[in-house]
């Protein structure tokens, strides 16, 4: 197995007769992957099973190399934030991160400046020597994070690590995320905020119902469906019914829509390449094309694609 | 590797220690523990009390033993009174039912004894002679308490309380993903939980068998409790340490793998307090695959050689054929090492799935 991936090979989970995943086989690069789909898609199944939580009903699990049972080596390297929204009780927040991170066998001077700094960078250090049970919801959702990240793991699993967090916070975690990132890490996020996911993501993972449906880059995804599912382009123009009349002579679109609002147009096409081409004709013909914007070449619109509208909005 | 281990399980009992010691869920046990120490220090304040009027009664109105001694059945009232003067207390009256017969009751003390007679028409019936508690005497109570109480109940609830807790406690508190999402061996995990247990029923439940021995030696003088300790009490007192310590480490050990192997400990708590109860009937094979065999073999005191123990507590307190100290000692350890293996092969598979807790 290689050690520079995450690599699931055949997995499935079952809970007695109820499905968590199945038949998940993914091998995941270094760099920012998101996992998304709806409520019981198995998003938490799979990161549970990335860190030996649960165990596989079947297939194998290696994460840079280290099978998952075998904690004392995972999580050397392996920080995970969980959803669970529990702490043991009576700790600061201080006191929690620090506590942990003694069961590691780090010395007691270490441990405190990995405490503090893991703090510091989730920004927490007015309140980290206030009871975590006094925390509000977002805070512990940073502590959570601070745990995760305390001892410098190089893979970072982080289940929901956004819910909660105001906008300022949120915009520092994702800037945490890109970072760990560029720095060669592995960073594992599940959400359900699919503009955010759209944002931070480097591939995305989408599930549905215990399955992978679709892996690959937001654009490759896009691709690979593209002969199912025609493209949207939305174009901005001086003369929009003459386009959308041009547009319409092209083989490859089956739709073309004048917007309500001044010059927009919306064309569905089976050939992205094709329309392009043709746009690039049309511009040299004499309409006066302001912009041209895919208007479904993002998460939203590839999970609306696999999994449903219904689904992608919760 | 074994230096980075036994850091881990001291970092674990440190985590630990809050919980057992001081957690509001585990308040009850520190009643188990020391019901006990109310019960005996009532018993010797009161006995002290009553020890130091007889003895100033016998100071005031002094009665020679020899005097003391020659009371039996058959004497009238008035060769009583001649022989030993009047009672320090004296009540009587007349049947009503049947024959009408006219009987007293006196006491009397010479300062060591308390003499009951009762007399019938003038004529005494019945002689009973009361000696004060002595610390061989007040030791037979301790052991009846000991074996019949503490350690059937109190300790075993103890262990209940405190070793289910450590796995089963953190899965309802949703808290225990935090222990497996540190590179902490199972099994290393499992040994830490187990001595942080350990270290609190240990604490809690000697430290209360200290006290109930004191407090019970409490109403003895300076002399007479050395005279008692120097003659056997001080192997006595840790004997009774090492029992209870013992008691701690096997239901210890049995408790802390419900906790880990059981969502609803009580079926298996229950069939362990069954199994414990009904040793004394069992056959000698089956008898000797339990804690309380062991643990009554080893206790320093036969109280069941106690005239006044009834015969149901007689069986839970004396093991018909008592196991050699080292053969017990070996047992326990070996049934409290082969329990945690067990624990520790389970644990491995140990998962987190709070949505069924």
């Amino acid at each position: 197995m290689s050690d520079d991936r995450i690599i699931l090979d055949n997995v499935s989970r079952f809970y007695g007769e109820v499905l968590g995943v199945n038949r998940v086989t993914l091998s995941i690069p270094p760099g920012i992957t998101s996992l998304v789909g709806p409520n019981g898609s198995g998003k938490t199944t799979l990161m549970n099973l990335l860190t030996g939580l649960v165990r596989p009903s079947r297939g194998r699990i290696s994460v840079l190399g280290v099978d998952p049972s075998q904690p004392q080596r995972l999580f050397r390297f392996v920080g995970y934030s969980t959803q669970f929204d529990a702490f043991p009780k009576g700790l600061t927040g201080s006191q929690f991160i620090y506590s942990y991170l003694r069961l590691s066998g780090t010395s007691a001077t270490e441990c405190a400046k990995l405490t503090a700094r893991a703090i510091e960078q989730v920004g927490l250090v007015e309140a980290a020597d206030r009871k975590v049970a006094a925390y509000s919801k977002g805070m512990r959702q940073r502590i959570r994070l601070a745990q995760a990240i305390a001892h410098d793991p190089r893979v970072l699993i982080l289940d929901e690590p956004l819910n909660g967090l105001d906008p300022l916070v949120r915009a520092e975690t994702i800037a945490l995320f890109k970072r760990y990132a560029e720095q060669g890490r592995h960073v594992v996020v599940s959400s359900h905020v699919l503009h955010e996911v759209d944002m931070i993501s480097d591939q995305v993972v989408l599930m549905s119902g215990g399955y992978v449906v679709a892996e690959g880059r937001i654009r490759g995804v896009r691709s690979e469906i593209q002969a199912e599912r025609p493209m949207q382009f939305l174009i901005r123009c001086k003369q929009p019914s003459l386009l959308a009349s041009r547009a319409f002579e092209q083989d490859h679109v089956v739709e073309v829509r004048l917007l309500p609002e001044d010059g927009g147009v919306l064309v569905k096409t089976r050939d992205a390449d094709g329309f392009c081409r043709a746009l690039n004709h049309l511009a040299l013909a004499g309409i006066d094309i302001e912009g041209v914007v895919p208007a479904d070449d993002n998460v939203h619109s590839v999970y609306e694609y696999l999994i449903g509208t219904e689904e992608a909005t919760k | 590797m074994m230096r980075l281990w036994c850091t881990q399980v001291l970092s674990i009992v440190r985590l630990e220690m809050k919980k057992t010691f001081f957690s509001r869920r585990g308040l009850w046990v520190y009643l188990l523990a020391f019901a006990p120490l109310l019960l005996f220090l009532g018993h010797s304040i009161s006995v002290g009390h009553r020890r130091e009027q007889l003895q100033q009664i016998a100071r005031e109105h002094p009665i020679s033993s020899e005097a003391f001694n020659s009371i039996q059945a058959g004497m009238t009232r008035e060769e009583v009174t001649q022989k030993i003067g009047e009672p320090y207390s004296q009540w009587g009256g007349r049947n009503r039912h049947g024959e009408p017969r006219e009987w007293h009751h006196s006491r009397y003390t010479d300062g060591t004894t308390e003499l009951h007679l009762f007399f019938e028409d003038g004529k005494l019936r019945s002689v009973h002679r009361n000696p004060f508690e002595d610390p061989a005497q007040v030791s037979r109570i301790f052991a009846g308490v000991f074996q019949s109480y503490y350690l059937r109940l109190a300790v075993f609830f103890g262990c209940v309380g405190i070793f289910v807790n450590l796995f089963r406690g953190e899965m309802l508190d949703k808290s225990l993903h935090f222990y497996l999402l540190t590179p902490v061996r199972r099994e290393v995990l499992l040994a830490g939980k187990y001595a942080a247990g350990l270290l609190a029923t240990v604490v809690i439940f000697t430290s209360s068998t200290a006290l109930q021995w004191l407090a019970l030696l409490w109403q003895f003088d300076h002399a007479t409790t050395a005279g008692f300790l120097s003659g056997g009490g001080w192997g006595q007192f840790a004997s009774y340490l090492a029992v209870t310590a013992l008691a701690c480490v096997g239901y210890g050990s049995v408790f802390l793998a419900v906790g880990l192997l059981f969502r609803n400990p009580v079926v298996p708590t229950a069939a362990v307090l069954l199994w414990e109860g009904v040793n004394p009937f069992l056959p000698a094979a089956l008898k000797k695959i339990s804690m309380i065999y062991y643990l009554q073999s080893l206790c320093p005191v036969d109280a069941a050689r106690d005239q006044e123990v009834p015969g149901l507590v007689h069986l839970l307190i004396s093991p018909v054929q008592p196991a050699g100290k080292s053969v017990a000692v070996l047992s326990i350890m070996l049934l409290t090492f082969a329990v945690l293996a067990m624990a520790a092969r389970l644990s491995r598979r140990m998962e987190i799935n709070y949505s069924t807790e």
